[in-house]
């Protein structure tokens, strides 16, 4: 029974839900969960450690390895060579059976789309941008990938190719962007801190540093 | 009919076929038929347009990173000379370019 | 002839690209996880679900969202496999929407 005198302290994840209105998308997933519990194909604590397991995907992961990458070329080549291994390294578990770090050069830009569904690192990088399972960016992207970019503000001259990266089938892809100019002597934190999850998917530029 | 073994090495030219297989699969329509060459040999995996039927999509079939220059593939193409695209293409959806079935 | 999939849109013209973003909802958080479990312990096979998705009429594909599709393949891959009951999935609907209630497991 919904009991709207909640502590604010607690629960942090339900908060935004207990605000909105029962949609039927939601009450169907949950007859379906109940009807799984009941059914002893799950149980409720798998589930929570299941979303506890989830939730250490995010875009910070693949922003500590690529800052790492830029600070030392043995581990770059590591990462470059087994991703997942050098995500290992790190004290990451990546669950995806084959994952692979494409590095941006001064010669190519890469950018990486699943134009059939919405393949994506998520063990690694988490749940991804809505943009990135959208109708239109799955189509487009393939196919214009330089207007596509030119909408998130980032124009990439001529003279510099773009490759984009259709993931349609086994293989889960990380770009690794260049580091920025103007970055010599900053700690990997600080690094990482520039790295943000577009530019992990290849629709941004890291951030400058000021 | 020996176990399936890659049939492409890096730098192969191939073209991507239509196989006019129902159902599942995992080409997409604006690849097919376009010339392309292997960039990498990604390793041998379980055939998905078996397992979504709940076969088990043995034994395990070459796929391949098959790179193709957007001019190739878009009459249309707005970019640079040099842009390109790069996907995931299963043994038997290739043929050595040159082949047209 | 051999009709595209409804899923194999890679090309087609479209809109801009939507560039606002949502956290994900509490629901939808579990209901992944819940997906994730039926992957795990081999009840599921992701090649299975992508392909009750690409069964579901173009139309419902073009109005759908990204979770409601989710959620609507793993119903029909269950129900196919005889996990769980169309009709008995359908009343528990019903009557969770009419009592408006819901819990935070």
């Amino acid at each position: 029974m919904s009991d709207h005198d909640h502590d604010h302290d607690d629960h942090a994840p339900t908060r935004e839900d207990d605000d909105l209105e029962l949609t039927e998308g939601e009450a169907r997933f949950l007859a379906l969960k109940s009807l799984l519990i009941e059914g002893g194909v799950m149980t409720a604590d798998e589930i929570r450690a299941r979303m506890e397991f989830n939730e250490r995907g995010s875009p910070h992961q693949a922003a500590r390895m690529i800052a790492r990458a830029w600070v030392d070329p043995d581990y770059k080549a590591r990462m470059l060579a087994d991703t997942k291994s050098a995500a290992a390294e790190l004290g990451i578990e990546a669950t995806e059976a084959a994952l692979v770090t494409i590095e941006n050069t001064p010669e190519r830009h890469n950018m990486v789309v699943c134009t059939l569904c919405s393949c994506y690192p998520r063990s690694l990088l988490g749940e991804p941008p809505a943009f990135y399972v959208s109708k239109a960016y799955r189509s487009r992207a393939v196919r214009e990938p330089r207007k596509v970019l030119r909408e998130f503000g980032v124009d990439i001259p001529d003279a510099v190719d773009i490759a984009v990266h259709d993931s349609n089938a086994d293989l889960r892809y990380v770009i690794m962007p260049m580091r920025p100019q103007g970055t010599e002597g900053m700690s990997e934190e600080e690094l990482a801190a520039l790295i943000t999850r577009d530019s992990v998917v290849g629709c941004a530029l890291p951030v400058e540093p000021s | 009919m020996s176990e399936a073994e890659p049939s492409y090495a890096v730098g192969d030219r191939v073209r991507i076929l239509d196989i006019g297989k129902p159902g599942h699969v995992r080409t997409p329509t604006y690849i097919r038929h376009k010339v392309g060459t292997i960039e990498r040999f990604c390793g041998m995996f379980e055939n998905p347009e078996d397992k979504a039927y709940g076969r088990w999509g043995l034994p395990p079939i070459p796929l391949y990173r098959v790179q193709l220059k957007q001019d190739d593939i878009w009459p249309d193409y707005d970019g640079a000379p040099g842009d390109v695209l790069e996907i995931e293409i299963y043994d038997h959806w290739l043929a050595p370019a040159g082949e047209t079935t | 002839m051999v009709d595209k999939l409804t899923t194999d849109i890679g090309g087609d013209s479209a809109g801009p690209v939507p560039q606002e973003d949502r956290d994900q909802l509490f629901w939808e958080k579990q209901m992944i996880a819940a997906f994730n479990l039926l992957q795990v312990k081999g009840v599921v096979v992701t090649d299975e679900f992508r392909r009750t998705v690409e069964e579901m009429p173009a139309d419902y594909y073009a109005n759908s969202t990204f979770y409601g599709r989710r959620l609507d393949g793993m119903v029909r891959l269950l129900i196919e496999k005889g996990v769980i009951d169309a009709d008995t999935i359908e009343a528990r609907t019903r009557e969770i929407l009419e009592s408006g209630t819901r819990d935070h497991v």
